[in-house]
């Protein structure tokens, strides 16, 4: 039976994504209108669908809306994370140098006391 | 450095050590410590001898190696001195693809000027950037003093280790002004009498007479210092520094029958003489050091 349920609410998830055949269509259909577990199921389904496209700005999406980076947010994060490489590697570098750094730099050196 | 200047400067202090080295008993003391971060002390020790006496350090680790030369060059014989060291250095890079260690191989020479009494601080990976904390880093301090020797002619050595995880040693480095030699001629099964010299390095050639058997065997051995060593490790940190060559040759004949090498440890060397014979020298410190 749970097994049965967990089929149908597969099928549910596609016909809302708009993937079913007509005759897959037809005989979800025939079993919604038998099976009140499933109806209330498909219906969860599409309050949710309806809060999403609504959070998306698109309160009257025919589906539910990809979600989309703007170009502002896609610059903001880019200067984001190059200030924070440039942070890092400024910090990195006065912590342990330099990759491979001058040479001489890395030779003993004699301090009188 | 090309690297004939280097043994050039190198051979011109060792002149000077020795010149100085002829003036009245003095005893030169290295006092060592090693210390990391300001605080903790991961070795500390001595190493005194005659004038003349070098300190050898090295410090080992997974991911260096630091071995040096110090050594002392008086400065117009006033109060002041030079220190002359010189550095051979290994780093670990990484891993090759086959999983085994790349290193980085390096070798020169600092020279500092100081008064007996003073202590220099060695930065054995660098002078300590700007930003970083005052007493970060590991380093070296060796204070210098000498006096009398009173009669002592031994180095002398003496070290605590209290950091684990590094290898730390001191070593007195001597080369030696004189040196026993003691020959025995070999002719199969009979050996002639042992027979002792007390060589002086780069002195005129001395005639020797050895008998076995009834037969007289006349030579001209001259003690000499090695050539410098084709191992730019062995030049720097002065490993050949109680090697002694002796040069045997025939009375009258121009060419040297042969030179045996070796150190000063009571080791007998062979080497083959002209009549067939066999001429066996062994070489050791002079008694009374």
């Amino acid at each position: 039976m749970s097994d049965g349920h967990e089929t149908w609410l597969k099928q549910i998830d596609a016909e809302l994504d708009g993937e079913l055949s007509l005759v897959e269509r037809a005989a979800l259909a025939k079993h919604l209108a038998t099976c009140s577990h499933c109806a209330g199921a498909r219906a969860s389904q599409l309050e949710v669908r309806v809060a999403l496209a609504r959070s998306a700005g698109d309160p009257h999406a025919r589906i539910v809306p990809r979600p989309t980076i703007r170009g502002r947010a896609l610059a903001f994060w880019a200067i984001m994370a190059l200030a924070l490489g440039i942070a890092a590697g400024w910090m990195a570098h006065g912590r342990w140098g330099g990759p491979g750094g001058s040479l001489e730099d890395s030779r003993a050196a004699i301090v009188v006391h | 450095m090309p690297r004939s200047s280097s043994i050039s400067v190198g051979a011109f202090c060792v002149a000077a050590l020795l010149a100085a080295a002829q003036g009245p008993g003095t005893r030169v003391t290295y006092r060592v410590r090693v210390v990391e971060d300001g605080v903790r002390e991961l070795a500390r020790g001595s190493v005194s001898g005659p004038t003349g006496t070098d300190l050898r350090f090295s410090l080992r680790g997974d991911s260096a190696e630091v071995e040096a030369l110090f050594q002392i060059v008086p400065a117009g014989g006033g109060d002041t001195m030079t220190v002359i060291a010189e550095f051979f250095t290994k780093r670990r890079l990484g891993r090759s693809r086959r999983g085994l260690g790349l290193w980085e191989q390096d070798d020169y020479r600092r020279a500092v000027r100081l008064a007996w009494g003073d202590t220099a601080r060695v930065h054995l990976f660098g002078r300590p950037r700007p930003t970083a904390p005052r007493a970060a880093g590991l380093w070296v301090e060796i204070a210098l003093e000498r006096g009398f020797s009173g009669g002592e002619g031994r180095p002398a050595e003496e070290m605590q280790v209290t950091g684990a995880g590094t290898d730390i040693r001191l070593e007195a480095v001597v080369r030696p002004r004189r040196a026993r030699v003691i020959l025995n001629l070999v002719r199969a099964d009979t050996v002639s009498g042992p027979r002792g010299f007390d060589l002086v390095p780069e002195a005129p050639a001395r005639r020797v007479q050895l008998a076995l058997a009834g037969r007289r065997t006349n030579l001209e051995i001259t003690l000499a210092r090695p050539e410098p060593s084709p191992s730019a490790r062995d030049r720097v940190l002065a490993l050949d520094a109680d090697v002694v060559c002796l040069r045997v040759g025939a009375p009258d004949a121009p060419e040297p029958v042969g030179v045996v090498c070796g150190r000063l440890n009571d080791v007998a060397r062979r080497l083959p003489l002209p009549g067939g014979d066999t001429l066996v020298a062994t070489f050791a410190w002079p008694s009374g050091r």
